[in-house]
């Protein structure tokens, strides 16, 4: 036994360094949302070509979920990391390089996103460079994260640090895994996988981007600041431990529910959907372990605003965990895919779950970091209120626009046909709808703005300089060692103490749970041949169409236009037959979507002239009044880089596309398929001098989608040049 | 400064002054967590139209088939010249088609059909034939080569009937700026532009019979 004690002291700063990116990040990745959440509202609110839904949407998402939760993720984790294993993080320096770096990719994703930089996969928009230096940033954290491990003065690691270290690892993992891709220029990119693998890489990351950077990062902070605030002890230990691997090892199977119905094989949608119905009880143990530590502590929700906030996240999550493994079951899904029913869900957990959460967090914190009372708890309160009925009008209107668009879809008349054929008709039956989720966005905004008002005035009165406490511990190795009982069997969990007490055994245990779940489905996905019967007669892009499809992933039309057309009957009398797994094996990325604010596109080829396709893109509500598809006038004059598309056809050729002669020749091919588009336009009455156009090369595309499965096989990369026009 | 304030059993352990009760699970909760882990294999593995055995394509091939043996005849209505003859002298049917074409029609072929992208539908050439059942039967079954969509698989069939007859209605209308003639002069008998399409089809487009 030895009596010696280390003096040290909490690295707060860089605390209070993530706080203020969390409400600055907050701020503005709400406000975004706020002006997509218009720009669905009324066409008028897009500016084009930047501030378009297509590009802007994505910044939303990267904003509130990188900036915003991410940021308050680590603000919270060096606050209660350092405190639960007694000791000042390993590397100050590397806090730093943490800090700095994560900052700099979110405003180089802020530049480049509107910019139309993107790889096209949800949450993963960012493009390989940046991605790179989320990996090296990543790894910087997970090195300072595990050392301040290793230089411990506490024997074993709690739920909260638990929570940490598996989100640590698995994010690296995932991130890592689905932006594989081949750099064909300084910000463009094509992904290693196609169609339905990568289908299938893009929703294990985006799924278990959600598991792992919004859901286990939460409950760690919610095991570390719920019973502070309350000052109750955690409910209950057992259940943590339950909870935590079960919800761990469950997760990462559970990616598939997102392509439910699409050309992604019956198996592996179905193991998505058990495994998701099966997380209900593992979420939920994080509710419960949450709302039952305030047992004997309720009377002080009342008048505790931390509290306040706190009850509602782990409401919310218990909602949208509930919720979630509903919308895996395939029928519900089969109502709600496509729909806003989704957008409706995550906010359910971004807004109530992540945004809740991290305000009562900092409401907490601030008056610890900035050593000065809460500037006014009644702001704290108006605040409360005036957000929860913010994500009430938001839920509520989205719901609603949801399931009436689900609906509206698959209805059909008395005849058989189609009730509501124009796709049109379904959009502004929502339109009022998408004004009370403005009005909702707007109150939480608000709600939002009151808190930062309440945090920087708390800051203005902290103390000239911070006091820096003194604390002491005794080092890891003076303190007795771990008395473990012997027995109890698996249920007493008298193990798992014995694992609390390793935490690099019990980080490589988590690594295998997630590694091993991952490749039993990723294995099968790979190398079952049948999962992707091939089609003779699909063949791939031509370089003109290639270079037009680019243009549409610039332009983010992947945000509002599915490609995946399902074997319902109702869509298929829509939008013609449906999708085939061989349809896509060129797709790098794929392009599936997620999402139907305008009409799927899967067989867009040859539904009309060229013509029609120019003007459409010029000015949509010359065609459709009614559209809220903004307009993309600089089509019609941006010119194509003939001479940088060889470099794609060769990228694209690498990745196994059969690309043939068109390796060596591809501008000479591109520019005589976008004369002869070009000539069709202008003999059918439309503009001259699209030969370069980029409209040219976006016309190549829409108009081969979907149409070389009604092809004879053997076709050699046949453009498509439409046929004139009229009738 | 967490205070267990009661005799339930504690963790004898705390951090950072969080302490943890060892309460036993919740019943419930364990036995909802065993059902889900139950109902897993067994709907996996259950055979008819659920689990992984139920191929979606399959289960959409049947639903196909039973649409069709209850609906024997979607689209393609056959209409004879006398029932048209009826339906376009109707001034109601011409208002019923009117606004049909403002929601339907308008994005091709113009408000006044005087032609955009599809052909001006007021002058006396037709690419498809301009009798009423010509035109009937152009709208019902599309061209899709040149982006007409096939209209029976959407609208009804008296919706059909409704737009031949404001189509008729708009011939000779003489809108401003209409699209140039398009097809065979009206009045040729069917043979004739049957011939004319066929032979518009097999040359080169600059050659298309084009009349001022």
């Amino acid at each position: 036994m030895n009596a010696r004690l280390d003096s040290f002291s909490y690295d707060d700063d860089i605390v209070r360094k993530f706080l203020f990116a969390t409400i600055i990040f907050g701020l503005v990745g709400m406000l975004v949302g706020l002006i997509v959440a218009l720009q669905l509202a009324n066409p008028a609110f897009n500016v084009s070509p930047i501030l378009t839904f297509g590009r802007l949407r994505p910044l939303h998402t990267n904003a509130v979920v990188f900036a915003f939760a991410g940021n308050a993720w680590f603000c919270g984790a060096y606050y209660s990391t350092q405190r639960l294993l007694k000791t000042r993080m390993w590397s100050d320096s590397l806090s730093r390089f943490h800090f700095w770096g994560w900052q700099a990719i979110i405003v180089a994703a802020a530049i480049t996103l509107p910019l139309g930089f993107t790889q096209a996969k949800e949450y993963a928009e960012l493009e390989w460079p940046i991605d790179i230096a989320i990996a090296v940033v990543w790894v910087a954290f997970a090195i300072n994260y595990f050392a301040t491990l290793a230089k411990r003065r506490e024997r074993h690691i709690y739920v909260a640090i638990w929570f940490f270290i598996a989100s640590i690892i698995t994010v690296a993992v995932l991130h890592i895994f689905n932006n594989l891709s081949i750099p064909v220029g300084p910000l463009k990119s094509y992904s290693i996988y196609a169609g339905v693998q990568d289908a299938f890489m893009q929703w294990w990351y985006g799924h278990n981007a959600v598991a792992f950077f919004l859901t286990t990062p939460f409950l760690g902070l919610m095991y570390y600041f719920m019973p502070k605030a309350a000052e109750r002890p955690v409910f209950s230990y057992k259940l943590s431990i339950l909870h935590f691997w079960s919800l761990v090892f469950l997760y990462i199977w559970a990616g598939p529910h997102h392509l439910h119905y699409t050309a992604l094989p019956d198996w592996a949608s179905t193991l998505g959907m058990v495994f998701s119905v099966m997380l209900i009880a593992p979420s939920w143990g994080g509710m419960i372990n949450g709302l039952l530590t305030l047992r004997g502590a309720w009377h002080k929700v009342t008048e505790e605003p931390v509290l306040k906030f706190f009850v509602l996240a782990v409401t919310a999550y218990g909602m949208s965990t509930f919720e979630g493994p509903m919308l895996s079951i395939k029928s519900i899904n089969g109502l709600a895919h496509y729909t806003d029913w989704v957008i409706a869900h995550v906010h359910t957990g971004a807004l109530g779950w992540n945004g809740f959460l991290t305000f009562g967090m900092i409401y907490w914190l601030a008056p610890r970091l900035f050593q000065a009372p809460l500037h006014s708890k009644k702001l704290a309160e108006t605040h409360f209120w005036v957000s929860t009925f913010g994500i009430l009008l938001y839920v509520a209107s989205i719901y609603s626009a949801g399931i009436t668009q689900g609906l509206m879809w698959r209805a059909f008349d008395e005849t058989g046909r189609l009730q509501f054929p124009d796709f049109i008709e379904t959009t502004m039956r929502l339109m009022p709808m998408y004004w009370v989720r403005v009005a909702g966005g707007t109150l939480y905004i608000i709600g939002t703005i009151i808190f930062i008002y309440n945090i920087v005035m708390t800051w203005k009165k902290r103390p000239a300089a911070y006091e820096v406490p003194v604390v002491t511990a005794a080092p890891l190795s003076a303190l007795p060692a771990p008395q473990h009982a012997k027995s109890g069997g698996l249920l007493a969990m008298t193990w798992h103490r014995k694992w609390e007490a390793m935490p690099l055994f019990f980080s490589v245990m988590v690594a295998l749970c997630i590694v091993v779940a991952s490749l039993f489905e990723i294995i099968p996905t790979f190398l079952i041949k049948s999962n992707v019967p091939s089609i003779a007669s699909v063949k791939p892009y031509t370089p003109l169409e290639l270079e037009g499809r680019d243009v549409y992933i610039r332009e983010g039309c992947f945000n509002c236009h599915s490609q995946m057309i399902r074997p319902f009957r109702f869509e298929t009398e829509r939008y013609g037959d449906y999708s085939k797994p061989g349809e896509s094996v060129y797709d790098h990325p794929f392009l599936w979507g997620s999402r139907r604010i305008g009409p799927d596109l899967a067989r867009e080829g040859g539904k009309y002239p060229a013509l029609w396709h120019v003007r459409h893109m010029e000015n949509p509500r010359s065609l459709s009044p009614k559209s809220i598809m903004p307009t993309y006038p600089g089509l019609l004059s941006n010119t194509i880089n003939f001479d940088g598309i060889q470099k794609k056809v060769d990228a694209m050729a690498m990745l196994g596309v059969p690309y043939g002669d068109a390796v060596n020749k591809a501008p000479a091919m591109a520019r005589e398929q976008a004369a002869a588009i070009a000539a069709d336009v202008l003999k059918n009455g439309g503009p001259a001098g699209l030969g370069d156009k980029e409209i040219t090369a976006l016309v190549a595309y829409l108009e081969r989608l979907g149409t070389d499965i009604k092809k004879p096989a053997g076709v050699a990369l046949a453009p498509s040049v439409p046929k004139a026009g009229g009738n | 400064m967490t205070k267990a304030g009661d005799d339930r059993p504690i963790m004898d352990h705390e951090y950072d002054g969080i302490q943890e009760y060892d309460n036993p699970m919740p019943r419930w909760w364990i036995l909802l967590f065993i059902v889900t882990i139950i109902a897993a294999p067994v709907y996996y593995l259950a055979p008819g139209d659920i689990g992984a055995g139920a191929k979606k394509t399959e289960v959409y091939d049947k639903e196909m088939a039973a649409f069709a043996a209850a609906h024997p005849n979607m689209g393609g209505v056959n209409v004879t010249p006398e029932q048209m003859a009826v339906i376009v002298a109707d001034k109601a049917e011409i208002e019923k088609g009117k606004a049909l074409f403002a929601t339907t029609c308008i994005s091709c072929h113009r408000a006044d059909g005087g032609g955009l992208i599809g052909p001006n539908l007021t002058d006396d050439y037709w690419i498809h034939g301009g009798s009423p059942v010509e035109i009937h039967t152009t709208i019902d079954q599309g061209v899709l080569a040149k982006g007409m969509p096939n209209w029976g698989k959407i609208l009804k069939p008296d919706q059909i009937n409704s737009l031949t007859a404001y189509v008729v209605s708009l011939h000779g209308t003489n809108p401003a700026n209409p699209k140039a003639p398009d097809g065979v002069l009206a009045g040729a008998t069917p043979a004739s532009a049957a011939a004319a399409a066929a032979a518009a089809a097999a040359a080169p487009p600059a050659t298309t019979t084009k009349k001022p």
